[in-house]
């Protein structure tokens, strides 16, 4: 695998920088680490170059710094690749670096690639449903990179790289944050539960729900469920979900009630450890994705497995 | 006030088929607006006061000639739809769709563009910033409010770990999350209505678009691996099959 010629890596969030730059040395032979905050100095020292952006202040925002990190970047006629956490942020400067330096932009990606010459970026389509592989045919290339792609390098360089001071370029669309408030916490994330079970056609009434709660209550779950539960009958919130544009699963186990199992549904289920299903049809799909299936009616399972656990 | 509301059609994702060889069939999927773009359409129709207009607009193939889905996005409140035809864009990428919407929507005219925060089929989370870009006027994504001021709009930009509060000068793009609000369901009296609100057809020698080398090809697209699974399967549910269960269950937890 042939190299690109240089890596600009920037994040703003500081737990980013590890992974990112990890991945700026896999695919690239020079990298410089672009800075907006001067404690981030310490995160980046793996880079053979530092750049610290000058006027940081309370109501300046990133997204207002497109300028001066393309004219930063659009140096030579190397191939370039701008590596950025794919965070909102990191979104929002990309486009703006992308029509700038004239240079593909790719979000969310969960593999690159570098091979004759030209960079390859995955990223998921059809709301989890599948990956898109595109070819970059642009000179310098703008990734938004996912999190968890590149393992963090454990050693850091014992020497500084040099530092570099560069100048805020004011524009024309240059908006100001007017204000800052911290977010309330949020609601149910099923995407960070560590135990999920998941309620589907199989469950008859709204009523019947209680008798999932009351199973998950003694497993110390949360409850999800598939998309005709949430979007059907609107027995459960959106964000309860599981599949193709809504929850994609990591927990350690999935227990599967009364769901069929369409592949619609098991994308976002397969990211679990362990998967186990009970359903009443044998030939239900769901049985070819579960480590542990049973064959039989979830309103004789779950009242008689939640007496089990409690035990 | 003048709002530009964007869409895309998109295949209906739950009727999309995995082959065996993982690739993807949409031949069975019939097109759907983007449910992400519903926001931005409903957000535009509620934002807009008496003597403001709501204009709804798309670029893309022949797709966008079917009647019923064309009376889909009227029934949902614009007051008149714009619509630009060309195969070379029914399959664009981001930049070369942004650059015709862009174009389209000097064209008409506009106060503020509304998109979504993505496509329910690429979700490349790009197109209406590079509009924004591409006419050199702000644009800012992950709004989750808006209000109409004089002269500008105050938005809230719901961000990882924050929330921004920014007053955006007009012209803008603003591209709405998907929790912005609960897109309605058209009444029949709207339905009735939308098939007499205009239509505006244009090709893309009308908005001076032409292709251009794309900035990046899509290559492929595969369904992911599914995990190899274990496949143990218990017949029954009386108290010694739930046991079994419950034995392999707690097996997986520790």
């Amino acid at each position: 695998m042939n190299k690109i010629n240089k890596v600009w890596v920037f994040s703003d969030t500081t737990e980013r920088y590890a992974d990112l730059l990890s991945g700026a040395r896999q695919l690239g032979e020079h990298v410089n680490a672009v800075i907006w905050d001067e404690r981030d100095i310490n995160e980046v020292r793996q880079a053979d170059a530092i750049y610290l952006l000058g006027g940081k202040n309370d109501n300046q925002r990133i997204e207002n710094y497109a300028k001066t990190l393309a004219t930063l970047a659009d140096e030579g006629q190397e191939q370039t690749l701008i590596l950025l956490a794919a965070t909102r942020r990191g979104k929002g400067l990309a486009a703006k670096l992308s029509v700038l330096l004239q240079a593909a932009l790719i979000n969310d990606v969960v593999l690159l690639d570098h091979h004759d010459n030209h960079l390859y970026a995955e990223h998921r389509m059809y709301g989890g449903l599948a990956f898109g592989q595109e070819r970059i045919n642009t000179r310098i290339a703008v990734i938004t990179l996912a999190g968890g792609v590149y393992e963090p390098i454990a050693e850091a360089n014992t020497s500084m790289p040099p530092l570099t001071l560069v100048d805020y370029i004011p524009t024309a669309d240059e908006v100001l944050c007017r204000e800052r408030r911290t977010k309330t916490a949020n609601s149910v994330d099923l995407g960070k539960a560590r135990r999920v079970i998941g309620v589907g056609r199989g469950l008859m009434a709204k009523d019947d729900l209680q008798m999932i709660w009351n199973l998950a209550s003694a497993l110390d779950a949360e409850v999800g469920c598939s998309r005709p539960i949430a979007e059907g009958e609107h027995w459960m919130e959106r964000e309860r979900y599981v599949g193709v544009s809504g929850v994609m699963l990591k927990s350690d186990i999935y227990l599967a009630l009364g769901i069929s199992g369409q592949i619609q549904h098991m994308v976002g289920g397969n990211g679990a450890r362990t998967i186990i299903a009970v359903n009443k049809d044998k030939n239900a799909p769901i049985f070819q994705y579960a480590d542990y299936g049973l064959v039989g009616d979830i309103y004789k399972v779950v009242p008689g497995l939640t007496e089990l656990l409690k035990r | 006030m003048r709002f530009l509301t964007c869409y895309k059609l998109v295949p209906e994702e739950q009727d999309i088929v995995i082959t065996a060889e993982k690739t993807l069939t949409t031949s069975q999927a019939g097109d759907k607006i983007s449910p992400f773009d519903l926001n931005a359409i409903e957000a535009a129709v509620q934002l807009a006061k008496d003597g403001d207009e709501v204009l709804a607009i798309s670029v893309g193939g022949k797709a966008l000639n079917n009647a019923k889905l064309r009376k889909d996005v009227l029934s949902r409140g614009p007051d008149a739809l714009y619509l630009v035809t060309d195969e070379h864009l029914s399959s664009s990428l981001p930049y070369e769709t942004a650059r015709a919407l862009a174009a389209a929507s000097q064209k008409i005219g506009f106060d503020l563009l509304l998109c979504g925060e993505g496509s329910g089929d690429l979700y490349a989370q790009q197109t209406g910033l590079l509009v924004g870009a591409i006419l050199n006027i702000p644009a800012i994504n992950a709004v989750s409010h808006i209000e109409i001021k004089e002269g500008h709009v105050s938005v809230e930009r719901t961000l990882e770990d924050e929330i921004e509060v920014l007053d955006v000068p007009l012209p803008a793009v603003i591209c709405v999350s998907s929790d912005i609000n609960e897109p309605r369901i058209p009444s029949m009296k709207a339905i009735l209505g939308a098939g007499k609100k205009s239509v505006t057809q244009w090709s893309t020698a009308d908005i001076g678009w032409e292709s251009e080398a794309a900035h990046a090809d899509l290559i492929s697209v595969y369904a992911p691996e599914q995990t190899e699974r274990k496949r143990i399967i218990i017949e029954g549910d009386g108290q010694d099959e739930i046991a079994r269960l419950r034995d392999y269950l707690a097996n997986a937890l520790s």
